[in-house]
Formats: structure tokens, sequence, C-alpha cells
């Protein structure tokens, strides 16, 4: 496995498409969280036990702050989905994953190295996403280190993970760019939340089980907590997880499944 | 020697299309074997099947003596149908890619771009490159860590007339080496020029396999001619031995079995009947003659 991390290591290492979409992900997630800081910090009441008692603590304050900066960055997990379609698509523009096989490599281990990529891109945004989290805790005022609520982490690297390997699953079935990326964005943008919403009308809560939604779920709207919570109780968490590693493991079974025995 | 490959009935479909159907054949070590064929007649198609890049419909083959495995395809440099490379990375990097894969090392990196002429231009992204330069680094990507059998579709698309001798050259140089070289072309004199054994398919069906010599000159061919022809057609039918003949315009076209036409008989027998020959020549069936022959009715 070390040989073929290797062979794509190779192959982005001098990929400035990559490294250049990587380095705005970084820079967007701490924008985005940045942005989310100062505003509530400017609208919050200062110092107001009353105001504290309704919308909850400073979100930025540990513990909260594992929570807010992992839903924060959720927004932005369509970037490690079209990095992990175009990884895999250039493969296919080019007919490298012809001359991959043709070269030695099997068609199994073609294919595992890339699910081994989309663990280690959304292991990357996750390290990132703690790290941020940590920078902005720490940078709060009143704030004390705390691991409490560390869990919302492990959450987004869940997410992290869905993302990624949906991006994949789309990118080996519809093996043009264009195309995967076209309904990557649709789909995670637009038709899933239409789905579910649709879903969830007609048969109660079935709808949070979608694919996306099932760990989009796992971490669910931090501000005004107090207030939300009497109006909307997310899915059980288990469940979500439940159902958030069958799908795992069923795009992984598609993509090997498909990979090892299509023509190439 | 054992054979290199030993394809059983294969067959394959694209749909309601059928690639190929039932083709066996053998390539013995050490040969340079050319798959002859016109465009789309499955020479592509076959080789994919090898190489695990596509699926038999039916039919198994083995390679090196063994059933097909990643590892059997590490010791085999192939050219499959059309340069495949990064088009971001430079052609030295992407040599280290196929390096890498083949666990062949780096160090023939260079050698093999020295072989190529492709050297002075390593460091040149591989979209920068001509399609000529683009087919020689496949070409080189082939030779990496030195294998003994070469597996080339078409080496010679898209070079300019220098390439192609140059690649002509490279491949008897490995032919001589002992390396065993398995070529598909549509180019006939390309195949006819380097090839030891050749298998000839038309529309995914095989149509013969075999050493050169044995496949190609089965017969020997006769061209006569007079100042008539009529007369000259009625007088050959008279001198017996001959398979068959044919009336060219200007000529007649005589065949006999290998090695038994007598030039010094037939100009005795004419000039004896009273007609004089201006034309009497024994050809060889070239490749392009038995090429037609086979693959146009």
């Amino acid at each position: 496995m070390i040989k073929l991390l290797k062979i794509e290591w190779l192959k982005v290492k001098n990929y400035r498409t990559f490294w250049i979409l990587s380095a705005l992900f970084l820079i967007s997630i701490y924008g985005i969280n940045y942005i989310t800081y100062e505003v509530q910090s400017t609208s919050r009441p200062k110092a107001n036990p009353m105001a504290d008692a309704i919308i909850g603590t400073p979100p930025f304050q540990f513990p909260d702050v594992w929570h807010t900066v992992s839903y924060m960055s959720s927004f932005l997990l369509f970037i490690p989905g079209l990095l992990m379609i175009i990884s895999m698509t250039n493969e296919y523009s080019f007919k490298t994953h012809r001359q991959n096989v043709i070269d030695g490599l099997s068609r199994t281990q073609f294919i595992m190295v890339k699910m081994v990529n989309v663990a280690i891109i959304a292991f990357i945004s996750t390290l990132a996403v703690f790290l941020t989290a940590l920078g902005f805790g720490l940078a709060e005022g009143a704030s004390y280190f705390s691991f409490e609520k560390i869990e919302y982490i492990g959450y987004f690297f869940i997410q992290a993970l869905s993302y990624t390997g949906v991006a994949l699953l789309f990118s080996v079935l519809f093996k043009r760019s264009g195309i995967a990326i076209g309904v990557f964005f649709l789909y995670v943008v637009v038709l899933e939340n239409l789905l579910a919403g649709l879903l969830n009308r007609y048969v109660y809560g079935i709808g949070h089980y979608l694919p996306l939604e099932s760990t989009d779920n796992l971490i669910p709207f931090p501000f005004f907590r107090n207030v939300v919570k009497q109006f909307v109780t997310p899915p059980p968490t288990l469940y979500l997880l439940i159902a958030a590693v069958i799908y795992l493991a069923a795009y992984f079974f598609v993509c090997r499944r498909k990979f090892e025995t299509d023509d190439l | 020697m054992n054979n290199i490959l030993d394809i059983n009935g294969i067959s394959k479909f694209y749909g309601p299309i059928q690639a190929l159907d039932n083709v066996s054949f053998s390539v013995p070590a050490g040969s340079v074997f050319g798959i002859l064929g016109p465009n789309g007649s499955g020479k592509t198609t076959l080789l994919g099947i090898v190489m695990d890049i596509l699926r038999a419909t039916s039919g198994t083959f083995t390679l090196l003596g063994q059933p097909p495995s990643a590892d059997s395809r590490k010791h085999i440099g192939t050219l499959l149908e059309t340069p495949n490379f990064y088009h971001y990375l430079s052609g030295e990097n992407n040599l280290r890619i196929a390096a890498e894969i083949k666990g062949s090392g780096k160090d023939n990196i260079n050698e093999v771009l020295q072989k190529v002429n492709l050297y002075d231009r390593r460091m040149s992204k591989f979209m920068t490159y001509s399609l000529g330069m683009k087919q020689r680094l496949a070409i080189a990507s082939a030779l990496l860590g030195n294998p003994d059998v070469l597996v080339f579709d078409e080496p010679t698309n898209g070079l300019d007339p220098v390439g192609i001798a140059e690649i002509r050259e490279l491949i008897k140089r490995l032919a001589e080496e002992g390396k065993t070289i398995i070529m598909a072309s549509h180019l006939l004199d390309e195949v006819e020029k380097v090839c030891t054994h050749v298998a000839i398919l038309k529309k995914g069906k095989l149509l013969l396999s075999g050493n050169v010599d044995e496949v190609l000159v089965n017969e020997d061919i006769v061209e006569v001619s007079a100042s008539s022809l009529d007369r000259l057609e009625e007088v050959m039918r008279s001198l017996n031995g001959h398979i068959n003949m044919k009336r060219n315009p200007h000529s007649l076209q005589v065949n006999y079995p290998l090695g038994t036409a007598n030039l010094e008989r037939i100009n005795q027998h004419c000039f004896s009947q009273g007609v004089v020959l201006n034309l009497l020549q024994l050809k060889k069936k070239s490749l392009e003659t038995k090429f037609f022959e086979l693959t146009n009715n």
C-alpha cells in the first residue's frame, strides 16, 4: 500500500490545480469561520446573562467551538469532493487508468488506492478543521480549553468521508469530469435537499437518512440552540452513524465492483 | 521454447457488435509476431484483453506460461493504441510513475529517454509534446526495466519518416537481443520488414497465423505475356502443373505449387507452339497481395 500511495503522490506532487484548490480550501475554512465569528460577536449583546440563556453561550468558546467550526466548515465540503472528482476523472480522460493497469497494477489495487485517497482527503480536511477550531477557541476570551464536544470533529470526518466518497462514486459512474462535477454539485446543493424535504413531508423523518443528509444531520445547527431545540428534534445520532457507514460501504462496493468488471 | 502468449478461443462482444470471434493462436518466445488486419479488425481489442483492460466475453489465454496476472504485466513493455500519460507532468515524471508501478527502479529512465531521442525534452510537460514525441515517450515507457517481451500497437503512428525508420531499427535491434515482440499494425511493409511470425485478423476472425515464410509464400506466381494473350492462354493451358490462371489486361498470371514453376519449360513449350513471349517472370507473392486476397473476400 505504501508503494501505491507513493505512486499517487507522484501523480499530484506537480499538479498545480490540486494544490491551488487545496490552498483555497484551507483559506476558506478559516474565512468562513472568521466571518461567522465577526457576525455573531458584533450582533450579540455584551455580557448579558439573559441573552446567554436564550441564545446559548458564545459559539466560539470551548467547548462549543468544536461544534460551531465543524458545522460552518461543512459548507465547504464540496471542495474535497471536487478534488476527488478531478483526481479520478483525470485518470479517465488521460486514459492513465488503462496505462497503470497495463504497466502492472491490478484493477483492485488501482481502485483501492483511490478509496484510500478518499480517507486521506477526509482526514486532512478534518485536521484543518480541528486546528481552526483550536485556534478560534484559544483566541476567544474567557474560554477554557476543553475536549468536551470533540465528537463533532469526528462527525465532521464521517461527513467528509461521505462527501468525497460520493464524489468518487460519481467519477467512477460518469467517467467524464464535466458531467461528474455537474451532477455532484446539483446533487449536493439542490437535488438531495429537495428530495429530503419531499420525503420528510410524506414519510416522517425518512429524508434525514438520505446519503449526504444523514451525515449533515450529525452536526445540527449550532446557534440559538436553546431556541431551536424546542422546535426541532434531530434524528438519533446512532441511527445516523449506522446509515453513514452503510452508505460508505455501498459506495466503495459499487466503485470497486464497477472498476473490476468493466471494460476500462 | 515455450510460448510467451497462448490465446484460446477468445471472443468479444461490444453490445451486439462482435469484435473478436473465437480467436486462437500462440506467440513463440523470441519471435517478432505481427498481428495484421485492416482498421477495426480487432487487433487492439485483442491486445486490450491480454493486458486486462478489456474483458473477453469468452475464451482464455496464458501469459508467460501462466494465467494472466498483474505481476506478469510488469515484465512486459506495452504501448497500446495511444500514448497515455499525465498531461501536466513532464516526460521524465511520467516515466517515474511507470517505473514505480513496474518496480523497475528509476535508474534506466534517462537511458530509455536517450534511446528514443527525448532526453533533451525530458523536463517539458507532456502536453507540449508533438504527436511523434508522445509516441516516442510511450515507446520509452515500454522499454523501462528492459523487459523481455514487448507489445507494440501501431508503434509508428504519428512518426515522421525518419522516426519510422528509427523505430524499425529499434525493433530489429530488440529482436536481435532475443526479445519477443508482439506488434499490431495495418502497415503491411512494417510487418513484412521486421516480423518472423504473423497472424491476420479480419472483422474479428483469425484468417491465418504462423511463420511469415510459410504463411505468405505458398505458391509460385509466373507472369507471362505475348502479343496475343488469347493464343498464349490456350498454349499455357495445354501445359499441365499449374493451379490456376488469371488474365490481367496485359499479361497472364499462372500459379504453381511452391517450388514447381519451371521457367525454361514454359519458354520452350510456348516457343514450340509458335508463341513468342515478351514477358516471363517468377514472382513471390508479396504480403500486400496476400493481405488483399485474404481480407477482400
